[in-house]
């Protein structure tokens, strides 16, 4: 129903759409794929930045064919992890996806959710999703000095999430 | 001189002894599954159980990170030797000594990067000794 709702805006919304991404997506399922090298040397979320409505919906799904991957939300009860997401969020983890298992979550509560693959963090496998409602403004990155510098790195600026909605890295 | 005779004669004793065997497998890791201690990585983590590009993997986990894998084909014989050295150890400080070899004759070998996997999460690197030709690698392509 929702696919078909998506679909159905796809087609008369076309021209609008560069304007306001989030109009296009809103209502439907947010899909982040786990990929990876065949040979395993490089391992990442596509998209690894989105920007969402508050209610949404993303899924995960494992799409590396070698490897488990994991959706883990930056927090205390993850593994003792620094918080990076929103006061009064629920922290979420996916635990260990084999290929082609799919993970969910919906997220309410509007601002910034920093996570991570449990056993590809240190690789830079992270991810960022910015829940706002339309022309929601004021949010800023989190302070930096709470992980490592490889790690910092792996996120997208939040500037770039909000102004394009979607974004991927280079395989 | 007469050391180096000594080894000569050492060695053309042993290879008589064992003319054959030499360079076969060891009978523990021929055929999958081999013998305990190995253990098949799938049911130590969470992995697939055939990883394309490497096959069925086995390790005995008292060897972690280093190993030796041994990986299989979908006939269940024994094509490589794998081992998995984090980046983070190959420094001045620490060395990999005696690491077994229960494979048999080498034909070729990789040495390739690894972003990390459940078992050895750290990045590090493969050093693949293939017992296979490289034609032999398709039969863990997939
Ligand atoms: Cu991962």
């Amino acid at each position: 129903m929702e696919r078909r709702n998506f679909l159905w805006w796809g087609g008369g919304m076309a021209a609008v759409f560069s304007l306001s991404p989030r109009l296009a997506i809103g209502g439907s399922v947010v899909e982040i794929a786990m990929q990876g090298r065949p040979d395993g040397s490089k391992v990442w979320f596509d998209p690894y930045g989105v920007l969402i409505q508050p209610g949404q919906t993303v899924r995960w799904t494992n799409k590396d064919k070698g490897n488990a991957h994991t959706a883990t939300a930056y927090a205390l009860e993850n593994y003792d992890h620094p918080r990076r997401m929103p006061e009064g969020a629920k922290p979420f983890d996916s635990d260990y996806l084999l290929p082609d298992e799919s993970f969910e979550v919906t997220l309410d509560v509007p601002g910034l959710y920093d996570y991570f693959c449990l056993p590809h963090e240190l690789s830079g496998m992270v991810g960022r999703i910015v829940v706002a409602a339309p022309e929601q403004t004021g949010f800023a990155d989190y302070p930096d000095g709470d992980l490592n510098a490889e790690i910092i790195a792996g996120f997208p600026a939040v500037t770039d999430i909000l102004a394009r909605g979607s974004l991927q890295k280079d395989e | 001189m007469t050391r180096f005779f000594a080894f000569a004669a050492l060695a053309l004793a042993s290879l008589a002894a064992t003319p054959v065997l030499a360079h076969d497998p060891a009978d523990a890791v021929a055929t999958n599954p081999p013998d305990a201690p190995y253990q098949k990585v799938n049911t130590l983590v969470p992995l697939p159980e055939f990883l394309p590009g490497i096959g069925e993997l086995f390790v005995d986990p008292a060897t972690l990170p280093a190993g030796p894998f041994v990986a299989y084909n979908h006939d269940g014989k024994l094509v490589s030797t794998i081992y998995m050295i984090p980046l983070s150890r190959m420094n001045a400080d620490t060395s990999f000594d005696d690491l077994a070899a229960p494979g048999g004759n080498v034909d070729h070998v990789d040495i390739y990067f690894n972003a990390g996997h459940p078992g050895v999460e750290e990045p590090h690197e493969h050093i693949v000794l293939w017992h296979v030709p490289v034609a032999g690698e398709a039969s863990v392509a997939e």
